[in-house]
């Protein structure tokens, strides 16, 4: 291999700005570090994200268009025999779509009768997500209500069901949430079971943990997960998800909770900015089930009844892949009562 | 500054850059990997006109993704500035008019880039370790910039490069 080892060395003002640039950018990661979130560099990061909203409003529809080609691809990929079954499916699929508009239309009657604001008492102000991170490393969404609208840093952000991150930096008519599946992101939480506190973090791989809970402190699958509101840095008692996979048993240090969030922020999705919610919050929100082996039928028979606890509001979003978390919502109708039950003890107290 | 086509180019090719990682990396967004036009173009850039490269417009490109991001400010301002001179100066030392120095050096560059800028941000606190950020990050990420960096590659070429590069018979991108 012929190496050209001429003259190649950068000119002196090319060396100069390499060494300016390198010096530059070292200090400001430094201040970075050093400053807090208030500081200089955190707000000019808040403004550009800020001024680089309306281009991001662009990419929004570009990621529908995306998912749908994606879609289309997979399609045409399929095989002739994978055809001829889904030709079958299709066609008694059309005969059960009149039905299932028809309880679609109940559902979003009851849905708009029972929603999430009026039974946290959440007083907030919702907004359209208008932007997502342009880098891997950050978990966030931009929403379209900002500082004009009473929004401030550190407020809890609702999906349609249950909470999905907090507002970490503000302009005048946006927001930043950092989603509580980034690493970064630490929410104060308790097991609405066992009144357990600990902490639900987000992780690399997109699931959330609950870590800090006591070594003997039983935990189920489909145990529901509030945030406890230690600390202030999230209103106490909004759903946070519900216990999806236990690794590991009671009184090991090693054990693993993974928590199925409850709400999520897809495409053009609304979130709520919580100003505030019911101070017995906690006891308003879905009821742990008692088991997680009823059958679906049942579940979604009574998904109706649901919404009164949230339930239904899950079932919907088609959040949780993970089936025992589905069931444990499929059974939340099961425990309205006792929810209705509890806030009338609530009141009553 | 004397501005040549290269230098032309090169401005005009970062500010398209920053606009397809503002509009539409997050619409390509595969799982957790998001595509980085930015450092792909910094380093396509670096490769083609090894000799026009300069350090401000990786700066700046890479200022103004974290400023954009949420990411420590100055960390992908760093790393596009050192890995842009060691790919432009590696490839000045190594270039034979083949297609396969300019290619290696484009894929290790990036893959540089991004180990690198993994290991800023997990030092400045990004709440995992090491190699659970690079299996689910830094990984994914490194790959999706590599095809970028090849599909820019061609296109750099063809718009940025004053004369050609290679030799008759020689099985260059002209």
């Amino acid at each position: 291999m012929a190496l050209n080892f001429q003259n190649h060395s950068p000119a002196p003002l090319g060396r100069v700005s390499l060494i300016a640039t390198l010096l530059v950018s070292l200090v400001c990661i430094g201040i970075y570090q050093a400053e807090g979130a208030t500081g200089p560099l955190h707000s000019v990061q808040a403004a550009v994200a800020g001024i680089m909203t309306p281009a991001q409003q662009v990419s929004a529809p570009l990621g529908a268009a995306v998912e749908s080609a994606e879609q289309s691809a997979a399609d045409d990929g399929a095989a002739e025999e994978t055809l001829s079954a889904l030709r079958e499916q299709n066609a008694q699929l059309v005969q059960q779509i009149a039905t299932a508009e028809e309880q679609r239309l109940e559902n979003e009657r009851l849905r708009g009768l029972l929603n999430l604001r009026d039974i946290y008492e959440i007083t907030g102000v919702s907004g359209r997500v208008i932007g997502r991170t342009t880098d891997a490393w950050n978990q966030t969404v931009t929403l379209d209500v900002g500082s004009n609208s009473g929004v401030e840093s550190g407020l809890t952000v609702m999906g349609p069901t249950g909470v999905v991150g907090q507002v970490i930096s503000v302009t005048g008519s946006t927001c930043r949430v950092r989603l509580l599946t980034d690493p970064q992101s630490g929410a104060a939480a308790m097991v609405q079971s066992s009144r357990a506190e600990g902490i639900v973090r987000g992780s690399m791989d997109g699931l959330l943990y609950l870590e800090n809970i006591g070594a003997d402190v039983n935990i189920q699958v489909g145990d529901v997960v509030l945030t406890s509101g230690l600390g202030g840095s999230y209103t106490r008692g909004l759903v946070i998800g519900t216990v999806a996979r236990v690794e590991g048993s009671a009184g090991t240090d090693t054990r693993k909770i993974i928590v199925a969030p409850n709400g999520t922020v897809s495409l053009m999705e609304e979130a709520l900015v919580v100003f505030s919610a019911a101070d017995d919050a906690a006891e308003r929100a879905i009821t742990a089930p008692v088991t997680t082996t009823e059958g679906e039928g049942d579940g979604e028979g009574d998904g109706s009844e649901g919404d009164a606890t949230g339930s239904g509001d899950s079932a919907e979003n088609g959040n949780g892949s993970d089936n025992a978390a589905d069931d444990a919502r499929d059974d939340s109708p099961d425990d309205a009562d006792n929810t209705d039950d509890e806030q009338g003890e609530g009141e009553e107290a | 500054m004397d501005m040549t086509r290269e230098t032309v180019a090169g401005i005009i090719g970062a500010v398209v850059a920053v606009l397809l990682q503002v509009v539409l990396a997050p619409a390509l967004s595969l799982f957790e990997a998001v595509p980085n036009f930015i450092v792909a173009y910094c380093v396509v850039r670096a490769v083609a006109t090894p000799a026009a490269a300069g350090a401000l417009v990786p700066f700046f490109c890479g200022l103004l993704f974290d400023l954009m991001g949420g990411g420590p400010v100055g960390a992908m301002a760093f790393v596009l500035v050192l890995v842009t001179f060691l790919a432009s100066r590696l490839y000045l030392m190594l270039n034979n008019d083949t297609l396969f120095i300019p290619v290696a050096i484009l894929l290790l560059s990036i893959v540089l880039a991004e180990l690198l800028y993994s290991m800023i941000v997990v030092a400045c606190g990004v709440g995992a370790p090491f190699g659970e950020a690079f299996l689910y990050r830094t990984l994914p990420c490194m790959l999706y910039d590599c095809v970028i960096g090849l599909l820019m590659y061609p296109i750099a070429i063809r718009t940025m490069v004053d004369r050609p590069l290679g030799q008759p018979g020689t099985p260059v991108l002209r």
